[in-house]
């Protein structure tokens, strides 16, 4: 009945396997029909061997553990340098009317060009070194932090602010002891969106200009059709996504516990 | 202003000047295999079949995912288990299955397209309203009424929340696909400009991409006015 | 025949994996064509009650029946009003009134001429292409009653269907039930807290006690109401005054008091 399809959570578990059951399968049986040569699609068992191999033997120079630090360390870059001129930044345009004015639309007429795109500029002006990717994930991550920190402190009651004023509060002061705590909640949350647009421009960048990372192990990969290095590549960037996305859910819950007490 | 900072050398700058020569140039002579509209469609046509495969089967599956627990049980691991992998993570994957050609284009665009429809749509069928639901059971309306007549409409806004999170994906995923490999397109500009060391034509090919991304999110907002007329009056 | 059986019900629900008793063991029978409504404090159950007659939840123990067949699903031979009215906001109100009735094989034209008869009926003549959003909420619950009562069911249920209007649109409403009742009587099962409407509407009226739910006290209404004849008055407001009237509303008030 229409009405009574809500499921227990054994239901749900057992429909759960189901799932795996059958993505597994079927996968499987691609393989062993040979749907296409056995180098284009490795059967699963095959990607997590290579997968863990590539944990201590090198590929294109590098381990897979030395890529992912690579690619770590631009995001990292790119990430901070994100966080570093963007919430300074809203915290300004929020407090200051000239500089929402001089700002906003330069921001507006870039916020819109996908992170990707920026790439053929970042070749342009930093070859294969690090500015260029850390130029892109900047581009996807910054808009987002910007963004949320602009939302959060402008939402600030203007008594507050005249208050400080008042007691001789400098921009400066101001900004650190009244706007940003004012704003951490939403900054926080922005800052999940961030880093997950900021790994995505990541791994876009490595695809075309890069010299070690995970995205280039995978184009390295896709060019002598190893597809179970591409698929460990895949694994290895949604295995790291989803812990920078954890570790940051868990940095948001401490906020905002903090914040209750 | 960067030029003059002196940052990043001028011959890698594009001034407003050179910019508008570069535009007259690809709109009128061509650039990289072909004159500015030649691209433009090579693009929007890719996006267009793509976003409206991906986008169909996207609020297809949500339908059900939403209106069936057992459905949303069975798929929703899959979809756990897929979801962090960065839909330009599967371009090296596509290209190793179907070539440098559209069809791994149309692929990837799949892949990012395809969530945030079902997502939302899903998200979209589960917001009936609980008693909106037992009238329905109570009518006596058949199956296919239910679905149509109470579980779309009702995740009719979501349904294009999604579509518009699609659309937007589907345009930043063709950019990423043209730009790694392809012949035509306004990610193929920038991929010949980078290379020609032309900043003003890559300043060219990035404003296309803008326009006609902003273009085509203006007429799927026009048609969701055209779908939803019971909450313009 | 559409009556309405209790027969040994009872109803138990977990919350937070203890199970508590809503509806305590209930036998009880509400006549065909007979108006009957449920008063009880709070949580008491009465609500539960209207829902499993409905086929929303099942008796954990026990059978309704309704005309002889046992209830196990909802359906339009019980139309149920909502106290949230519950129309569907994309469907202007002829489209709301017709939905339950194309389920029942008529023909277009059949559905609109049965739609708007009721739709006049209930008073909202010229209402046929608004939405709901654009009307107030006495008359969306109009349009609820007119898609209720189009599809000429045996059983209309009422959940505190005017719980949600305002006192004077509350009134009004209580007025022209009574008069579609009269005019076009079936069985009915209405729900509800305030004693002077149970009282107004009801050829019974049952007093439920608080958690676990039992039909305490049941009070013939309709007696009383002939022999004072108390539809001689049309005015709502009359009938409130009369001696009669505050007595029993009193007296019910006691009862309910007690269950407190």
């Amino acid at each position: 009945m229409m009405h009574r399809d809500s499921l227990n959570s054994q239901q749900v578990m057992m429909y759960s396997v189901l799932g795996i059951a059958l993505f597994l399968s079927v996968w499987y049986g691609a393989v062993a029909l040979e749907v296409t040569p056995k180098q284009f699609l490795p059967s699963p068992h095959e990607v997590l061997i290579k997968l863990s191999s590539l944990l201590t033997q090198p590929f294109s120079g590098f381990t897979l553990l030395a890529h992912i630090a690579s690619s770590f360390q631009r995001f990292l870059y790119g990430f901070l340098l994100a966080i570093c001129i963007g919430i300074p930044l809203g915290l300004l345009m929020a407090l200051s009317k000239n500089t929402d004015r001089l700002i906003t639309p330069f921001f507006e007429s870039i916020r819109f060009v996908a992170p990707i795109a920026w790439v053929p500029f970042a070749a342009l002006w930093f070859g294969t070194g690090i500015g260029g990717p850390v130029l892109v994930i900047f581009m996807g991550a910054f808009p987002p932090v910007l963004i949320n920190t602009y939302r959060g402190a402008i939402h600030v009651d203007k008594k507050f602010i005249e208050a400080a004023q008042m007691l001789g509060a400098g921009r400066l002061r101001l900004m650190v002891e009244v706007l940003f705590p004012a704003a951490i909640p939403s900054i926080v949350a922005g800052l999940r969106i961030s880093a997950g647009l900021g790994w995505q421009s990541l791994i876009g960048a490595e695809l075309i200009v890069a010299s070690s990372g995970v995205g280039y192990m995978m184009v390295k990969g896709q060019a002598s059709i190893q597809t179970d290095i591409v698929m460990s590549g895949m694994i290895a960037i949604g295995i790291i996504g989803l812990a920078i996305d954890i570790g940051l859910r868990m940095i948001e819950k401490l906020v905002s516990k903090y914040r209750e007490n | 202003m960067t030029q003059w900072l002196g940052i990043i050398s001028a011959n890698r700058f594009p001034t407003p000047a050179d910019t508008w020569a570069s535009l007259k140039t690809i709109a009128l002579r061509g650039y990289g295999n072909g004159k500015l509209h030649q691209h433009i469609l090579q693009s929007i046509g890719l996006v267009t079949i793509a976003f409206l495969v991906s986008a169909a089967a996207g609020v297809l599956l949500g339908i059900f995912m939403g209106a069936n627990r057992k459905i949303e049980a069975i798929v929703n691991p899959i979809f756990l288990t897929l979801r962090p992998i960065p839909p330009l993570a599967w371009i090296p994957l596509a290209i190793v299955w179907l070539g440098l050609g559209n069809s791994a284009k149309v692929m990837v665009i799949f892949v990012a397209a395809f969530v945030p429809s079902v997502i939302n749509t899903f998200t979209g069928i589960r917001s009936l309203d609980n008693a909106q639901r037992e009238a329905a059971l109570m009518l006596g309306v058949s199956r296919f009424s239910y679905y149509t007549e109470v579980l779309i409409p009702t995740a009719m806004p979501l349904i294009f929340s999604g579509l518009r999170l699609s659309l937007q994906a589907s345009w930043t995923t063709l950019v990423a696909a043209e730009l790694v490999g392809a012949v035509l397109g306004l990610g193929s500009i920038l991929n010949q400009a980078a290379q020609d060391i032309n900043p003003a034509m890559i300043l060219v090919g990035m404003m296309s991409v803008a326009v006609c991304g902003w273009l085509m999110t203006q007429l799927l907002a026009y048609l969701e006015k055209f779908a939803m007329p019971w909450r313009h009056t | 025949m559409a009556n309405i059986v209790f027969d040994g019900v009872e109803k138990s629900f977990s919350q937070g994996g203890k199970d508590f008793l809503a509806v305590g063991e209930t036998n009880f029978t509400v006549a065909d064509k007979e108006f009957v409504a449920i008063v009880g404090p709070s949580g008491c159950g009465k609500t539960t009650c209207l829902r499993m007659v409905a086929g929303f939840e099942a008796p954990s123990k026990g059978v309704i029946r309704v005309g002889g067949g046992i209830v196990t699903a909802p359906g339009p031979d019980r139309a149920v009003v909502f106290q949230q009215f519950a129309l569907f906001p994309w469907k202007t109100v002829l489209d709301n009134v017709t939905f339950g009735l194309k389920a029942m094989g008529l023909s277009e034209q059949e559905r609109n001429k049965r739609a708007a008869d009721l739709i006049t009926m209930v008073g909202l003549e010229g209402y046929e292409a608004a939405y709901p959003h654009q009307l107030s909420g006495g008359m969306q619950q109009r349009v609820a009653i007119a898609r209720a009562y189009v599809l000429d069911p045996g059983v209309l249920l009422m959940d505190e269907p005017f719980g949600a209007l305002d006192a004077q649109t509350r009134v009004v409403m209580q007025e022209e039930l009574v008069k579609l009742a009269r005019k076009n009587p079936r069985t009915v099962l209405f729900i509800t807290h305030a004693v002077e409407e149970a009282v107004y509407l009801a050829d019974r009226v049952v007093v439920m006690s608080r958690r676990p739910g039992l039909f305490k006290e049941v009070i013939d209404v309709k007696k009383l109401r002939i022999e004072e004849n108390w539809d001689q008055h049309s005015r709502i407001e009359d009938v409130m005054d009369l001696s009669s009237f505050v007595h029993l509303r009193s007296q019910i008030w006691k009862l309910l008091r007690e269950q407190h």
